[in-house]
């Protein structure tokens, strides 16, 4: 099936819509995961990570969208120009997202574009689920996109910001093994990670989008 | 008012690229947004050859982009890597189609960065990493930690690697030459005085007169322990011994040196580091085939030095004696 605003499919214009919303979302947010990194690390994730959207945002206004690669590799570039360990990984994930399709993502697409750019984060970023980084929520999102029986994006979608959600929950009650939080150790367990935070989002900006 | 020498801290990196290019506008170009390193006249048909990391340490990786040595070479901002897009940047720019080996010294955002780079060009580039890990004083047993840091063995690295790329060696080939100057490369350091923060003005550590950090890198950090200061000869002594038992020299071996200033040494003072060097390995049988004394992998304006060995082969030798044109080594 072809995607042409069926509703079936991701189109490039609903994934700048999506990328549009996540965006208004950190920018509006930032302090929230700034302060939940203030508890746990060096507080200026929330900063790196609106920049970048704010970045990515102006690089979207110039696009078209023509499928979801390309928006995600706008989106993508803004984040490798960023600092710390959180922005650069982002960068990874949206870049290899930005490696699908060139045309409208079926469920299966974009259950294989997510699975290789997860399966990025944690080789590169050596995490895995259960160190309390954004990969907490990225790994259940994308194996509820791989495993959804959801005949439209949309709908697989909704699962991932659930299991998204669920995995950013899961964050408090760990102790890091990764990243700056690790530092801190018990003293950080009750703070949720603020990379997992933002993946939460990001999942749940596609609904209404 | 900071001490260090700047119109702007934003501005510093660039400014003071523009002015390398200055004084070598025949050898190398500076690019902006992304901000990188090439040679002048890109050479085609050759793997190529990348580097970079935080400013700082300057004439490293920039003074070393040239024939016979690197062909980018990516800044970041002051004791910070750079970032991913500079690095893909770079290795578009540099790669030729013969695949680019990227050196990088083993710091968790340089390694992050670097990788990151290579995995979005994995499509259309072939790239390979050689990890740069000489530092003896981070040496630990436990696995898993981020292990030892990449000091001045770079130098070495870059280059054999840039000597046996200019020979048309291929990619595995010069990531391989790569891979055994680490292994066969241990470096320790000393400091007597910390480095400026160029923000703040400020050293970075207080030392009590008569003492010295044993074990320094190259970030300005406190080493691994604190000892008095000693005379020249003992002090060299108790830096390349340790190497000597690292890298598993024996008699008869023949080493390359790097007697490398941390930027504020005199080459007075490395002058007489370079003697008791050769005189320490002397005494041990080892001879010293090649050396390089100077500052080329500095830490801001901290005082003090560090000692690099690196165990030579017959091929090692020859391409560190082929011919190298950057702006901070020419033979």
């Amino acid at each position: 099936m072809t995607g042409d605003g069926n509703g079936t499919d991701l189109t490039g214009a609903e994934a700048k819509a999506w990328l549009l919303a996540f965006a208004e979302r950190v920018v509006a947010g930032a302090d929230e995961l700034t302060e939940l990194d203030r508890r746990a690390g060096d507080g200026d994730f929330g900063w790196n990570i609106s920049s970048a959207l704010k970045r990515g945002r102006e690089g979207l206004a110039g696009t078209e969208g023509e499928h979801p690669a390309q928006v995600f590799q706008t989106v993508s570039d803004a984040f490798l120009a960023s600092g710390g360990t959180s922005g650069p990984l982002f960068g990874l994930w949206f870049g290899r997202l930005g490696a699908g399709p060139s045309a409208p993502w079926d469920v299966p697409a974009l259950g294989a574009a997510f699975g290789m750019a997860t399966g990025a984060v944690r080789r590169l970023g050596k995490a895995e689920v259960g160190h309390k980084t954004m990969v907490d929520a990225m790994a259940p999102a994308t194996d509820a996109l791989t495993e959804t029986t959801s005949g439209t994006w949309r709908e697989a979608v909704v699962d991932a910001a659930r299991a998204a959600r669920a995995g950013a929950d899961s964050t408090s009650g760990m102790i890091a093994h990764r990243g700056r939080a690790s530092y801190l150790g018990e003293r950080a367990q009750d703070v949720l990670d603020p990379g997992a935070v933002a993946v939460a989002w990001f999942f749940e900006s596609a609904e209404g989008a | 008012m900071s001490r260090f020498f700047m119109n702007e801290r934003e501005t510093l990196v660039e400014q003071a690229l523009e002015g390398l290019v200055e004084a070598h506008s025949g050898l190398i170009d500076v690019h902006t947004d992304p901000l990188f390193v090439t040679r002048r006249v890109p050479a085609p048909g050759k793997v190529a050859l990348v580097s970079g990391g935080g400013s700082g340490h300057e004439p490293l990786h920039t003074g070393f982009v040239g024939q016979g040595m690197l062909d980018a070479a990516v800044p970041g901002d002051v004791f910070a890597s750079p970032t991913a897009l500079q690095v893909r940047a770079a290795i578009q720019a540099a790669d030729t189609g013969e695949g680019t080996v990227m050196v990088v010294k083993n710091y968790t955002g340089d390694v992050l960065n670097f990788s990151i780079a290579a995995e979005l060009l994995s499509e259309t580039h072939r790239v390979e990493q050689v990890l740069v890990d000489d530092d003896l004083a981070t040496q630990k047993e436990d696995e898993g930690g981020p292990g030892r840091r990449g000091t001045a063995a770079v130098v070495a690295v870059e280059k054999i690697c840039g000597a046996a790329a200019e020979a048309g060696a291929p990619i595995v080939e010069v990531r391989e030459l790569g891979r055994e100057v680490v292994a066969r490369s241990a470096t320790l350091g000393v400091s007597f005085e910390a480095c400026t923060n160029p923000m703040t003005g400020r050293r970075s550590f207080d030392l009590d007169p008569g003492q010295m950090e044993f074990g320094v890198g190259i970030h300005g950090e406190r080493g691994i322990e604190t000892r008095p200061i000693t005379g020249a000869a003992e002090l060299v002594e108790s830096l390349v011994t340790p190497l000597v038992e690292s890298v598993g020299l024996k008699r008869g071996d023949a080493v390359l040196a790097i007697v490398n200033g941390l930027g504020a040494t005199h080459g007075l003072e490395l002058g007489v580091a370079a003697r008791e060097t050769r005189r320490v390995l002397d005494g041990l049988g080892i001879g010293v085939a090649r050396s390089l004394v100077g500052p080329y992998v500095t830490s801001l304006d901290m005082k003090g030095l560090s000692i690099t060995l690196t165990a030579l082969t017959d091929d090692l030798v020859k391409f560190w004696d082929a011919p190298v044109r950057t702006p901070a080594l020419v033979w």
